[in-house]
């Protein structure tokens, strides 16, 4: 670096991980390996529903090859995990509710040899009614899965008074939406080795919360946590779906058991049968207006399908509940969700969670109200969008509400006025849609939400970052190096960071709900902004100055007002650990959210702060075969400030590919407890081909709250991008598309429901 | 894997240098790459030639390397991304990739760059229709496409400057 003060923030540096990545050095879970390692194999579930009579080893045992199969009595603690309710046997014991429920775990020298005692574990069931659909779950006298019946939670919105303001209003829509579970389809599948450390058992295994994740293994596995150790591998991607614990128990079990290396990774199928979905939902929505467009009372219904167990359900559900009315002002409001429980692959944290669903719900019924007031969609959003200092469903205040900057942004950008009316020929429809939303960013609703982060100069004198929040693909520690090098000026490619291990770095919370931008980025922040402190004081303590006197300017602490008085940073920290000074801070970030009222759902602080969000969409709609093809999609979000212009770009193009692929092509297809397109074969995911060029627009407008103004980006490009593309649909083929995803079927489906009259 | 006395001896080129492996004649070349020469830069996402994170050259064809047996590569040249750089040196559609930000989790990476070393080989000047539909076998849950359309673009335009520099450079 050269004596020029290098400005981190806003500058689009290259992540330090990336470089191994494209040589193909990169170790990520699957390639850890070591000498004499075992290979375990999990037995699953051969029914959705059924008691457990039987569970035989034997037959597994005398394999060659098999050194152990583990089941319930070897669980010396808790045979249970979950990240809320802890309700997911590690081991069945004598119920499976889904057909990923876990038997046991067989451990053999060879992946093969664990393969074949895995189908020769024997167990008889005694088959129970499935209970495949939410009706099923909600039947007279239906088959409980868990004691207490088959609601997980409700929650519930009252504003106003909602049926009065219906009764009063000039147009009242209803529509009803419908929206399929969708998997994460990362393609580092769940993989990883465990090994004995002495008496610790160390797991490398890529999950999103390496602190909690190491709770709940210690509570199944019967030990303290310091005698488990949780090394984060490079990981593949996760998107919620490495929330809940999948493999980690099952590795540290054997290794503790057996005292030897073990190393096991899930095919895809048995990755998609046993991993956490996003949860399919039924919303019944309501929505009234005046005739001049001004949104008066909604009324929402929800029913989110659970699975098996709760999973992230609850938060799910209170996610949908708060988020009903999305960035619209909207002065009575009612809405009651129930999360039911059934034999179904659970349903937990996927990108956007709960409020991916209801945008889509949101979106639709005020396209519904403008086609029935014969009003501009745009126009009528912009009557009802909030605005800076209007307050949203749940009471909360939103100072920086910039709805409407997205949605000015998105549309120019689209040079949306200036869309094409034609159609590409007399079977090929194009059509526009628009979309905008609003995200709570963090877990809010009270919950104790919190990162750490400590900062230090190490002995060489390289600045180090120590955080516990795994980066999963997004970059986070490449911007956690940005915000510490900016406290001094530092290039982000000289800090060092030691992260996502629970020996070495303090806990920081998970990577998701959009939360480390603004949680880990404050807390380094913080601590940095320590360190700076202990820096100049012991400067100014070496040059005999004040320390409001001194700067730090490229290499060298400079004096702003004495041009004579430079010294090289290096030799201030040298001194400074000479003469017992601390160069080292750990911060905590932990801000207030507030719990809602159990009468009204409501809260003045519901969130930290909200992103909001707006896309614009041209499809192009083959009305013989229902195909759709996705044009153009311009994203638009305010991040507050963009801390890598660049990565905040590829988080808004890939959360938009996700969504294009949850809007028209993606949908586990269950029948009886049974996942049909278990592999990428049946269950597509969009290639190059199918994902057009996507144009992110960055809006900055500086958060109250996050580091540099910064929220994240994480999940809302994913909640936008859905509604946007189903509007387009609907624009080309005239009638409302309310059901994800929009298949080519599906669309044929509606297009020709009344012989296609707004066709001709 | 399984017995000795079941495997079978394979030799071929890898990455340039002759290797001689024993395999099980039910094996996929993607597992005789990890497994038994331990070069785990080759992925594998599914298993079943639908993503393309195991691809790899065979003379100089991109092939899903678990669709293929071990033994259909004996005396054939295989190159994995480890032997895409040059030497210590990344390639110019490796440097393209990191300049670009076209790598997320990276997971999709190896197979990509694999790919598209293939595609740049055969048509060194690509339309973005032309990159699309070369890498339309590898799947990216990441980052969208947008970047690694750009940067396969933008190491093929650096391949155009350096030959045109090459070019000049000889007339001179
Ligand atoms: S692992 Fe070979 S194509 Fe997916
Ligand atoms: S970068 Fe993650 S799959 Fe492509």
């Amino acid at each position: 670096m050269s004596g020029a003060q290098q400005h981190n923030i806003g500058r689009s540096v290259v992540r330090p991980d990336v470089r191994d990545k494209v040589t193909g050095a990169t170790r990520f879970g699957g390639d850890l390996c070591g000498p004499e390692v075992l290979s375990a194999s999990v037995v699953r579930a051969a029914h959705a529903h059924a008691k457990v009579i039987r569970v035989d080893f034997s037959k597994a045992k005398a394999i060659d090859g098999v050194i152990a199969v583990l089941g319930r009595d070897d669980i010396k603690g808790t045979n249970r995990h979950g990240l809320i309710k802890r309700d997911h046997p590690v081991f069945c014991d004598e119920r499976v509710r889904y057909r990923g429920d876990a038997i046991a775990v067989v451990i053999a020298t060879t992946p093969e040899a664990a393969k074949l005692g895995r189908d020769a574990v024997e167990v008889e069931y005694e088959a129970l009614p499935v209970i495949a659909t939410m009706a099923d779950a909600q039947a007279d006298g239906a088959e409980r899965i868990h004691e207490f019946g088959n609601v997980l939670a409700t929650q519930l919105i009252r504003k106003g008074d909602a049926a009065k303001a219906l009764g009063e209003s000039d147009v009242v829509v209803t529509r009803t939406f419908a929206m399929g579970g969708v998997d994460h389809a990362f393609l580092d599948l769940e993989a990883g080795y465990a090994e004995m450390d002495g008496d610790v058992v160390t797991i490398h295994a890529s999950g999103q919360w390496v602190h909690e994740e190491r709770r709940l293994i210690a509570l199944a596995l019967g030990l303290p946590v310091e005698r488990v150790r949780i090394v984060q591998p490079p990981t593949g991607g996760a998107f919620g779906g490495r929330e809940d614990i999948s493999i980690q128990i099952y590795l540290g079990l054997a290794a503790l058991t057996l005292g030897k290396p073990v190393r096991m990774q899930y095919t895809r199928e048995e990755s998609m049968v046993a991993r956490h979905k996003r949860h399919p939902m039924e919303i019944e929505y309501t929505l009234g207006a005046t005739r001049d467009g001004t949104l008066t009372a909604a009324k929402v219904i929800i029913r989110s399908d659970e699975g098996a167990y709760a999973s992230t359900g609850p938060a799910v559900l209170r996610k949908a509940v708060s988020h009903c009315t999305g960035p619209y002002r909207v002065p009575h409001v009612e809405a009651d969700g129930v999360a039911l429980f059934t034999n179904n692959c659970p349903t937990g944290a996927m990108r956007g969670f709960g409020a991916c669903q209801l945008a889509i719900a949101y979106e639709g019924a005020v396209l519904a109200v403008a086609r029935e007031l014969g009003m501009d969609v745009v126009e009528l959003k912009k009557k009802n969008l909030v605005r800076d200092g209007d307050s949203i469903t749940t009471g909360q205040v939103i100072p920086v509400a910039s709805a409407i900057d997205c949605l000015d942004a998105a549309l120019d950008r689209f040079h949306w006025n200036a869309r094409r009316k034609d159609h590409p020929a007399p079977h090929l429809r194009r059509g526009y849609g628009v979309s905008t939303i609003c995200f709570g960013l963090g877990y809010g609703d009270g919950y104790p939400d919190a990162s750490r982060a400590r900062v230090r100069f190490a002995e060489d004198n390289v600045l180090e970052v120590y955080s516990g929040g795994v980066d999963v693909g997004q970059g986070l520690h490449s911007l956690l190096a940005q915000i510490a090098g900016e406290e001094f000026g530092i290039d982000a490619s000289r800090v060092r960071v030691i992260a996502s291990d629970t020996a070495l770095t303090p806990e920081s919370g998970s990577s998701s709900a959009t939360r480390q931008t603004l949680f880990s980025g404050n807390a380094v922040k913080l601590a940095a902004g320590e360190v700076h402190r202990q820096v100049m004081d012991a400067a100014a303590v070496m040059l005999g100055l004040h320390w409001e006197d001194l700067a730090i300017k490229g290499d060298r602490i400079v004096g702003i007002h004495h041009e004579n008085v430079a010294t090289p940073l290096a030799f201030v920290l040298s001194g400074a650990r000479a003469r017992g000074f601390t160069l080292d801070s750990t911060a905590v970030y932990k801000p207030r959210t507030v719990a809602p009222t159990d009468q009204s759902g409501r809260s003045p602080r519901a969130f930290l702060t909200y992103m909001f969000g707006s896309h614009a969409a041209e499809v192009i709609v083959d009305i013989e075969t229902g195909e759709v093809r996705v044009e153009r999609i311009v994203a638009a979000h305010d991040v507050g400030k963009a801390i890598n212009p660049r990565e905040v770009e590829g988080q808004i193009e890939g959360g938009v590919a996700q969504g294009l692929g949850m809007a028209l092509m993606e949908e586990v297809v269950t029948r009886q407890g049974r996942i049909l397109n278990a592999s990428f074969t049946d269950y597509i995911i969009p290639t190059i081909l199918d994902v057009p060029r996507i144009e992110a627009v960055i809006v900055e407008r500086a958060d109250l709250e996050g580091p540099h103004g910064a929220r994240g980006v994480g999940e809302p490009p994913l909640i936008g991008a859905v509604p946007a593309i189903l509007a387009a649909i609907s624009d080309a083929i005239g009638h409302p598309v309310e059901q994800t995803p929009a298949t080519a079927e599906r669309v044929w489906k509606i297009i020709h429901q009344d012989n296609a009259e707004h066709l001709t | 894997m399984t017995d000795a006395s079941t495997l079978e001896p394979l030799s071929f080129s890898l990455n340039g240098r002759p290797v001689t492996v024993d395999v099980d004649p039910r094996e996929t070349l993607f597992d005789t790459l990890r497994e038994r020469l331990r070069q785990t830069g080759t992925k594998g996402a599914c298993l079943e030639g639908e993503c393309g994170s195991c691809t790899v050259l065979l003379d100089g064809e991109p092939v899903t390397s678990c669709l293929v047996m071990a033994l259909q590569v004996a005396g054939r040249e295989v190159v994995t991304i480890e032997g895409i750089a040059e030497s210590s040196q990344l390639s110019a559609l490796q440097a393209a990739f990191v300049r670009a930000g076209a790598v997320q989790c990276g997971y999709c990476t190896p197979g990509l760059i694999v790919s598209a070393t293939a595609l740049l080989k055969k048509n060194p000047r690509p339309s973005e229709d032309e990159v699309r539909r070369g890498l339309a076998g590898n799947l990216c849950r990441c980052t969208g496409y947008n970047k690694i359309v750009d940067a396969v673009l933008d190491a093929s335009r650096e391949g155009e400057e350096l030959s045109e520099t090459g070019t000049a450079g000889a007339r001179a």
